[in-house]
């Protein structure tokens, strides 16, 4: 009698708090109210479970580009640093300490003693020299691999011409000190070192399994979870790594990360409990304006832009003045406002918020009245003689909501013929990347917190550049900031050359991007930040939620 | 019997090359490649990727490489998912293509057969009309409006079952019922249409003289020629079933092979294509050879030639 009295009061406590533990036959009654989005009785035991998204396309650090890949490889590995799931400033991971040298160039970074893989093995600084000149081996054909380009001598070696990988800037004197040799100061280096191209990987499992290493069974790490089961198009599931260096902060013994493409499927598995968090993108847009008044609801700016490009190879685009007009003719208010529902914000620059210190040019505006002065300038008064241009986009409905407006909109405004041409895909892609198109639909997400990541695509001649832009004077300023060694006069010169992008450039920027994610109330640690990056270590499931607390 | 089998598994392979063919020369003219992304792949990783997958050779070379190691059912690493292989992707998708496309097609045939037969016991019959108005409506609906909406009223209206993923039996229902509502219509015409012609002939008139209860009649004699129809509706169905199962996979996250062919198309996965189309059309003669087998196995008029 005695020893059922535990589980009357359990049971009892479930009833009151409208939840039984578990069981999702409870769900209904467990509903919250309007106050959240379905269910909210929280995962029996110390687990996560996640829509991951897309099916990742592998999960080798190395080869990682997606993010879906990205959030496995950061759940499975850490690399020296590892970011503040709020704030994104860095902090120590693999390395307990770190120092520079005055001109920026020489990083040395001191792991912390007694580091190991999760099936024991230690773990050394030659393990990072390993593992990045993994991802500079042209053989291994990392898709990422601009982002090492940054070590001396890293760009030569992954393109062939010096077949010497000591001449990489890169050594480890002993077990645990790493030195790093760049090629220009990089103030965002920490940043960079948390990133899935830079993370470790275990040499031993990889020379014995080939491609084969990172199946389950095979798949050695070190971060705070290694990996048990994977089904394609399904799931990956997750347990706690006993051997992480930090395993005690761990909260979680179990995640699970669901493989679903689907807008809707994802929601309505939210909905009905099978998901603790819908991860951002997989939120159906058209739901948010009446999601927003939910507590489990939330939105922050997402470091990526949407915008239009020109390419200037074709007339009448090789005109600055044209691109001028076309620029002050959108009304990127009305878009974001009434076509959006404001979902996301109107947007006048190529780079994105949230740089502190990076003085930002004005962003462009909308001027109908400049726009048809600019036009008549350039030869085209009421748009007369202006040829037919088309605007390029993928499939997509609101790419075409979009496409439509702004067609109104320049034909409305300037008296220019426009129309629409919609690819799929890789159709859009090989037409962007050939420039076969006047004005196409493009986006950019930001890798690191940096102004940097952004304008370096319109450099004259860069692969993302597909405009055809070239401006010396903008690739000056871009090179200067890359061997400026102090950073505040780095984002000066920054910020002069995307000044200069806006005035003269191929780039009519449309709106800012942002995160729209649903996490359940008792989820505790996830935060939303500009990279929607969420390390999973910081994350836990609090049992002692109940509806009504925050 | 055997010879014809025979000729039968022969004739597969030069369509099989036909189609290997077409689905090669098809893919290659689609604009761009499967290394064109968003962010641009540096020049090293690019030739180290064309090298890796064969794409610096010229095209009649790959071709021929890939008629080789085809004959082989090696159809190398798919390019979206560049650390696994395409026979592996094909096998363990194909089962859980398969299971799906199963139940549901079980489920059309023990609903739809008996659905079919009622109506064509009660021709023009308040019952006839019913089953058939039901079955237009099966029909009419299409699957990416009928899952959501069982979903909306089972998993987020009533929390009876999960409103996705394939995990317990539960997962199965909505999935099953969604693919099969539309072959259960169609089974149960095809039926109604083959019992009311088998139903007027002489020697069901003559099972009737000889006193045959009716239930008999109708379930021995005539049901196995009205189902001919049917049977021979079940190679296509079965294939197109099971293949396309895709909007079903899709609105309900069932990890079958089905969303690879739309999906591989879309990233120029070239090698995942060349599998999944060459997978599926083997697996489309051979269930039409069962079919004819079938057929002559039912009906003695039918002789295999």
């Amino acid at each position: 009698m005695r020893r059922s009295l535990p589980w009357v009061a359990l049971a009892l406590a479930a009833i009151l708090a409208g939840c039984a533990p578990g069981g999702h036959g409870t769900a209904r009654s467990a509903a919250g109210g309007p106050r959240y989005f379905g269910s909210v009785c929280p995962p029996r035991g110390d687990v996560l479970r996640f829509n991951n998204g897309a099916e990742p396309e592998t999960i080798d650090p190395a080869l990682v580009s997606g993010q879906p890949d990205g959030r496995l490889a950061r759940a499975l590995f850490e690399g020296l640093a590892t970011c503040d799931p709020r704030t994104l400033e860095p902090r120590p991971g693999q390395a307990a300490r770190w120092e520079t040298s005055t001109d920026g160039l020489t990083w040395t970074f001191h792991l912390r003693p007694g580091l190991v893989w999760s099936d024991g093995a230690p773990l050394t600084a030659r393990d990072f020299v390993w593992s990045w000149l993994r991802v500079l081996r042209p053989t291994t054909a990392a898709r990422n691999v601009g982002l090492l380009y940054t070590i001396d001598g890293a760009e030569d070696f992954n393109r062939g011409t010096v077949p010497d990988s000591s001449r990489v800037g890169l050594s480890a004197p002993d077990d645990t000190t790493l030195v790093v040799r760049l090629a220009t100061p990089v103030p965002y280096l920490l940043q960079l070192t948390a990133y899935p191209t830079w993370l470790p990987v275990p040499r031993h499992a990889i020379e014995r399994w080939g491609e084969r290493w990172t199946r389950p069974g095979h798949l050695v790490s070190n971060g705070a979870f290694v990996l048990e089961r994977w089904r394609q198009n399904d799931r990956f599931e997750l347990t706690r790594n006993p051997r992480y260096r930090n395993a005690a902060r761990v909260r979680l013994d179990r995640v699970v990360a669901y493989s679903v493409d689907d807008l809707s499927t994802s929601s309505n598995l939210y909905q009905s409990g099978r998901l603790d968090w819908n991860t951002s993108g997989y939120v159906p847009l058209p739901f948010v304006p009446w999601l927003r008044g939910k507590a489990d609801f939330r939105s922050a700016p997402f470091q990526a832009v949407y915008f239009y490009s020109m390419n200037v190879t074709r007339r009448p685009f090789d005109d600055v003045r044209v691109r001028r007009a076309l620029n002050l003719a959108v009304d990127r208010d009305a878009i974001a406002r009434d076509l959006l529902k404001g979902t996301r914000a109107p947007w006048g620059r190529l780079t994105p918020q949230g740089y502190p210190g990076y003085p930002a040019p004005p962003s462009l505006g909308h001027d109908p009245a400049r726009a048809r002065e600019v036009l008549a300038q350039a030869g085209f008064p009421d748009g007369q003689g202006f040829p037919k241009i088309s605007i390029l986009f993928s499939t997509s409905e609101d790419h075409r909501r979009i496409a439509e407006a702004v067609q109104a909109m320049w034909t409305r405004e300037l008296g220019i013929p426009v129309e629409l041409r919609n690819m799929e895909w890789g159709s859009t892609l090989q037409a962007t990347t050939t420039l076969q198109y006047d004005v196409a639909r493009r986006s950019w997400i930001g890798d690191y917190l940096d102004p940097g990541t952004f304008l370096e695509i319109m450099r004259g001649g860069d692969g993302n550049n597909r405009t055809g832009w070239s401006d010396a004077r903008y690739d000056r300023l871009l090179l200067a900031a890359r061997h400026e060694p102090d950073p505040e006069q780095r984002l000066r010169l920054l910020g002069q050359a995307e000044a200069l992008l806006l005035a003269d450039g191929p780039v009519i920027p449309i709106y800012h991007y942002s995160t729209v994610e649903l996490v359940k109330p008792y989820v505790r640690g996830i935060w939303s930040n500009a990279l929607d990056t969420h390390p999973l270590e910081d994350v836990w499931i609090d049992h002692a939620w109940r509806p009504g607390r925050p | 019997m055997t010879r014809y089998v025979v000729r039968r598994l022969l004739l597969f392979v030069p369509t099989l090359w036909v189609i290997s063919t077409l689905t090669f020369f098809l893919m290659r003219l689609a604009p761009g490649g499967p290394f064109n992304a968003e962010r641009e792949i540096p020049q090293a990783a690019r030739a180290a990727l064309a090298q890796k997958y064969g794409l610096d050779r010229p095209l009649a070379v790959q071709y021929v490489t890939f008629l080789a190691r085809a004959a082989r059912l090696d159809f190398g690493p798919s390019y979206k998912f560049p650390t696994r292989q395409v026979r592996e992707i094909i096998l363990e998708g194909f089962p859980v293509s398969a299971e799906l496309g199963g139940w549901a097609l079980l489920v059309a045939l023990l609903a739809g057969i008996p659905l079919g037969v009622i109506a064509a016991q009660r021709q023009n019959a308040a019952a006839d009309t019913t089953v058939m108005a039901v079955a237009l409506a099966g029909v009419s609906i299409p699957n990416f409006v009928l899952g959501p909406l069982l979903v909306l009223a089972f998993s987020l209206g009533l929390y009876w079952l999960p409103p996705a993923l394939w995990e317990g039996p539960q997962s199965r229902v909505l999935p099953v019922l969604t693919l099969s509502a539309a072959y259960v219509a169609y089974v149960a015409r095809l039926t109604r249409a083959g019992m009311l012609e088998v139903l007027r002939q002489d020697f069901i008139r003559t099972a009737r003289a000889k006193g045959l209860p009716e239930r008999v009649v109708v379930l021995k004699h005539a049901l196995r020629l009205g189902l001919l129809p049917v049977l021979s509706y079940l190679g296509p169905a079965a294939a197109a079933i099971i293949m396309g199962s895709l909007v079903v996979e899709q609105v309900f996250a069932v990890p079958g092979l089905g969303r690879y062919l739309v999906n591989g198309a879309f990233n120029r996965d070239y090698t995942l294509v060349m599998g999944v189309v060459l997978f599926y059309a083997a697996f489309l003669m051979a269930l039409n050879l069962l079919v004819d087998l079938a057929y002559a196995w039912l009906d003695p008029r039918v002789e295999l030639k």
